[in-house]
């Protein structure tokens, strides 16, 4: 710490603070326009100059200048109150004013800062800058006019998104920010730039001339897609959510969101909505009354074992818990599960068998923690952007050194120093084995890898799986497994990360083991920076298995239950959220499954495609329209409430499995508190948290564990076909499941599906970008969009699964690679 | 989309060769801060940097692409379109300004038909004002590529002109 005097103020502050920092430490505002705690000092405004008397009165900038011992500051002398004035004015002279029209005013930093320091007039003249505006996307405005060259935009994309579309172009008197050839924006729309752009520069379009900042209520949620667990602040007027705002000290990732968090909102509000419930008459979905649809479901749940239910793990904790208790105690069946029960095994399978608890052992914070990353496969950008994020900021702010697993290359792959190894598609758990029998091998385990049961049998069970074989069946150099072997070996803190999804079927409990293993012989586990990070497809995958939303004790899974439909085993099927028919593996399958199953009883948002079969729909809530909790990827436990009130016709699926509860003479709980009251009794982790406790920032439910080795089965790779691709499916940036087709904003950039190519391919199959292009495999054959990509090696293919309009599980049966061709 | 690069996108690029941007990059590819030995190799064996190249460029040295059009459009000496055989540049400094450069300017408009910093459809001539080449006593001064005329008269702009019109092209 060194000693410091502000504003005649004796002060501490570490010694690596800046003059601003110690100012802030200590409760003194200095004013700033180009800083940004998130990013690194740039000085570029002068907006926070303050004298310092050992610089001879200078006026220097506070944001960039360390302190140093003995420093005496002052911020606010009639000289620097001059300064920053003439500052002010000297951005106003280009700025065109045009303040009534702006959607940042109210919001606006210049706005405010020439508010607060009352420069009502200006001394000097100057032309308005005359740049065209960039309408050219649909979700991110950019009017360089309003431009006050504080690099914000560009830096947050550099440093922390690592796209780098902006930058500085034309240098000089004419300077201004840009993309690369003065083109339009094209980028992944995060919105990063929109939320730290000081000025009315770069706005989000689907909020402009909705509403005045100021009339907005502000309400914090947590994020209704991806397993992340980002929190939310939604503007809300008039019972609608028109915009997320950006709040820079936001749950753990500081305010940061991804395309589908700041612009996938839109389905909150949306038209399409279903208003009230539907009952299927002479073969049409007619409305009907509450009363009326909740008696004819629960005379059908009286059924017993044939009933059975697929839940979301969109709903809440509270919810799915509570619809557990229906199933179980009240209906009496054990036939339930969420994501098709293969996307949760690498948690209630592989961890649990692993390491003794169906959770990861690894928290998101401890990415940056960590200092050896293993990401297996690019997509865990693409599935859990914001996570991505902290990847970038590890590798770039801390030197964390990253290698990747991957099918194909991402983005994760261009990171300062990142090693990719791209293997042949499913070839995954045999080079993780390979890597463990190369550590047991050459001695490189930690000394308490012996004591885990299962290590004297695990070198055995390896023998299989030598570097050079692994190396032949992988596509990879036995040599880059080795070094990669001795670079997660060496490594003091060492985390892989995995996704796990519908998309994902590759990515099994034996993936999961295999990993596992990795961390339990370095030593990798239960400490800070270490373990094993699972990510999780949905808002609440994380909590549908810790309510124990899953077939256990001779239950069906998700796909059990789908051909009981078919052969009758299952009478009734209540499906609360999902959307089998898109998500679903062999969509020719699930359709014959639902088409067969005597009763369909859908509880959704919105009239999928799976909903429109149904024999009764039911109308429920999003997340912004109830109360409950999530628990994220990394167990991060979170409560959020309503945002606005629901339709009149709307129920919670609390309510909605409450009243069918009491419609089987059952007890329902009071609330979805006492509810979690009960939950957090019973739950392993979650003891002693509560919606109050949780409240403010949501709290980590503990992860206590029993490790063990287990021997994870390596599927033997799909042998490579003449003429035909190894297609992998996974999930686009833009989407998260079904769901984010009803988001506007991904569906503005991102509206059907497609297939990614190499470059190779595409020119022996005569395929340019955007080509229709047939797909065809064993089970089926479908349309689909070409892109032409650098990242995908020769004989791969890549699509991602969301898409109604163009369902890829037309072709795809639930194989981690399918093998197809591709032609024009 | 300005003006000019909307006119930029409708010019056809003419097919490019990229193995030739790949040998310069092979070159300093292991070298610390390559990028602008990189670009001024490129330019020199294209003549100007052409975008497909400067894409090809952000791809194999990993870096942005927004960031090189940044440097390409810092220095004056990088030209992002086709230039002429022949580049005459009239100094516009302030001795070659009191000794009548502008007049010397507008000739060589008129004669070429194209204005500062432009290229002749036939990519024989471009024009550029600069601010000195630093040959103050030979003011107003004209350089075409690495030959400087001194005292520069509007006679002499049109034997320099009709004199580099029948100079071959290749």
């Amino acid at each position: 710490m060194v000693n410091l005097t502000i504003d005649d103020k004796q002060v501490t502050a570490p010694k690596t603070a800046t003059i601003y920092d110690a100012a802030k430490l200590n409760g003194i505002k200095i004013p700033i326009l180009c800083h940004d705690k998130k990013l690194k000092p740039f000085g570029a405004c002068r907006m926070c100059l303050v004298e310092v008397e050992q610089m001879k009165g200078r006026q220097i900038p506070a944001c960039t200048t360390p302190v140093t011992e003995g420093m005496i500051i002052r911020t606010s002398t009639p000289d620097i109150v001059k300064a920053r004035k003439m500052v002010l004015e000297l951005l106003l002279l280009n700025h065109p004013l045009d303040c009534p029209v702006c959607d940042k005013s109210g919001d606006c930093d210049l706005q405010n800062l020439t508010y607060e320091y009352k420069v009502n007039s200006n001394r000097f003249k100057d032309e308005k800058f005359n740049h065209e505006i960039d309408y050219n996307n649909p979700l991110i405005e950019r009017d360089m006019n309003r431009c006050v060259l504080c690099g914000k935009c560009a830096r947050i994309c550099d440093e922390i998104v690592s796209f780098g579309a902006l930058t500085f172009i034309d240098r000089g008197i004419e300077t201004k920010i840009g993309c690369e050839f003065d083109d339009a924006l094209n980028c992944e729309f995060c919105g990063s730039c929109i939320s730290v752009c000081p000025v009315g520069s770069l706005l989000a379009r689907p909020f402009k001339h909705k509403a005045r900042f100021w009339a907005l209520t502000k309400h914090t949620s947590v994020c209704g897609y991806c397993g992340t667990g980002c929190n939310l602040t939604l503007g809300v007027k008039d019972n609608k959510v028109l915009t997320t705002i950006y709040d820079e000290n936001q749950g753990f990732h500081k305010g940061q969101l991804c395309v589908r968090g700041r612009f996938g909102y839109q389905f909150i509000n949306s038209t399409k909505r279903l208003t009230t419930p539907l009952v299927k008459k002479n073969n049409r979905l007619v409305e009907a009354s509450w009363d009326e649809a909740l008696e004819i479901v629960a005379a059908r749940l009286k059924g017993g074992s044939d009933v059975a239910a697929l839940a979301t793990a969109r709903l809440t904790n509270e919810e799915l818990a509570l619809f557990k208790k229906l199933l179980l105690e009240d209906v009496g069946t054990k036939n339930f599960d969420h994501a098709a029960g293969y996307a949760h095994a690498a948690l209630t399978e592989g961890f649990a068998r692993s390491f003794g608890t169906s959770a990861s052992s690894a928290t998101i914070p401890d990415i940056q923690k960590s200092d050896f990353l293993l990401v297996i496969k690019t997509d865990a950008y693409e599935t859990h952007p914001v996570v991505g994020f902290e990847i970038n900021m590890a590798v770039k702010n801390n030197g964390v050194k990253l290698s990747i697993l991957s099918d194909k290359k991402g983005k994760l792959s261009k990171l300062p120093d990142a090693v990719t190894l791209v293997h042949r598609p499913g070839s995954e758990v045999a080079v993780l084995n390979a890597i463990a029998k190369i550590i047991l091998d050459e001695k490189l385990a930690d000394g308490s890898a012996e004591a885990i049961p299962g290590f004297a049998e695990l070198g055995q069970a390896l023998a299989a799986f030598d570097a050079d074989t692994v190396a032949t069946q992988s596509g990879l150099a036995a040599a880059d497994i080795k070094k990669l072997a001795a670079g997660y070996a060496a490594a003091d803190k060492g985390l892989i990360l995995f996704p796990v999804g519908q998309a994902y079927a590759g990515h099994t409990a034996d993936l999961a083991s295999a990993a596992a293993n990795l961390a339990l012989l370095t030593g990798n586990y239960g400490k800070e920076g270490c373990g094993v990070l699972c990510l999780s497809e949905k808002n609440n995958s994380q909590g549908a298995v810790d309510m124990g939303f899953y077939a256990q004790d001779g239950g069906l899974n998700g796909l059990q239950i789908l051909e009981a439909c078919t052969n009758g085993g299952v009478k009734t099927l209540f499906i609360a959220g999902e959307n089998p028919l898109t998500s679903y593996p062999d969509r020719n399958k699930v359709k014959a499954a639902l088409e067969a199953v005597e009763f369909l009883v859908v509880s959704e948002l919105f009239l999928t495609e799976t909903a429109a079969m149904a024999d009764v729909v039911l109308p429920v809530c999003s997340f912004a329209e109830k109360e409950g909790t999530f628990t994220s990827t990394d167990r991060r436990v979170q409560f959020f409430k309503p945002a606005i009130r629901k339709g009149a016709q709307i129920r919670t699926d609390f309510e909605v499995f409450s009243g069918l509860v009491k419609c089987l003479g059952g007890q329902a709980p009071a609330s979805p508190a006492a509810l979690f009251g009960e939950i957090a009794a019973v739950t392993p982790g979650y003891q002693g948290l509560s919606h109050v406790s949780l409240r403010k920032d949501g709290a980590f439910a503990a992860v206590s564990m029993t490790p063990a080795f287990v021997v994870p089965k390596a599927v033997a790779p799909v042998a490579a076909e003449q003429g035909k691709l190894a297609l992998v499916i996974g999930s686009a940036l833009y989407h998260s499941g079904t769901l984010s087709q009803y988001g506007e904003g991904p569906m503005h950039v991102c509206q059907e599906g497609y297939i990614e190519v190499s470059r190779s391919d595409a020119a022996a199959g005569k395929i340019t970008e955007n080509d229709l292009v047939t797909v065809s495999s064993a089970s089926g054959s479908i349309q689909l969009k070409a892109k032409v990509s650098l990242r995908i090696p020769a004989g791969v293919a890549f699509a991602p699964y969301h898409f109604s309009n163009t369902p890829v599980t037309a072709i795809w049966a639930g194989q981690p690679v399918t093998m197809v061709t591709v032609s024009k | 989309m300005s003006d000019a690069v909307a006119q930029q996108a409708e010019e056809k690029e003419p097919e490019v060769d990229l193995s030739i941007a790949d040998a310069v990059i092979d070159k300093y590819i292991d070298i610390p801060g390559n990028l602008m030995p990189v670009l001024q190799g490129v330019q020199d064996e294209y003549g100007y940097i052409p975008r497909i190249v400067a894409d090809h460029i952000a791809e194999r040295l990993n870096v942005y692409p927004s960031q090189i059009y940044g440097v390409l459009t810092f220095y004056a000496q990088f030209h992002l379109k086709p230039r002429g055989r022949f580049i005459i540049r009239v100094c516009v400094g302030t001795a070659c300004h009191v000794q009548g450069a502008p007049r010397i300017v507008e000739t060589f408009f008129d004669k070429l038909g194209i204005g500062h910093a432009e290229t002749t459809p036939d990519l024989r001539f471009t024009f550029e004002k600069v601010a000195c080449l630093g040959a103050c006593g030979m003011a107003p001064l004209a350089m075409v590529n690495d030959s400087t005329y001194g005292g520069m008269t509007v006679q002499k702009v049109g034997e320099i002109v009709s004199d580099y019109s029948q100079r071959p092209l290749k």
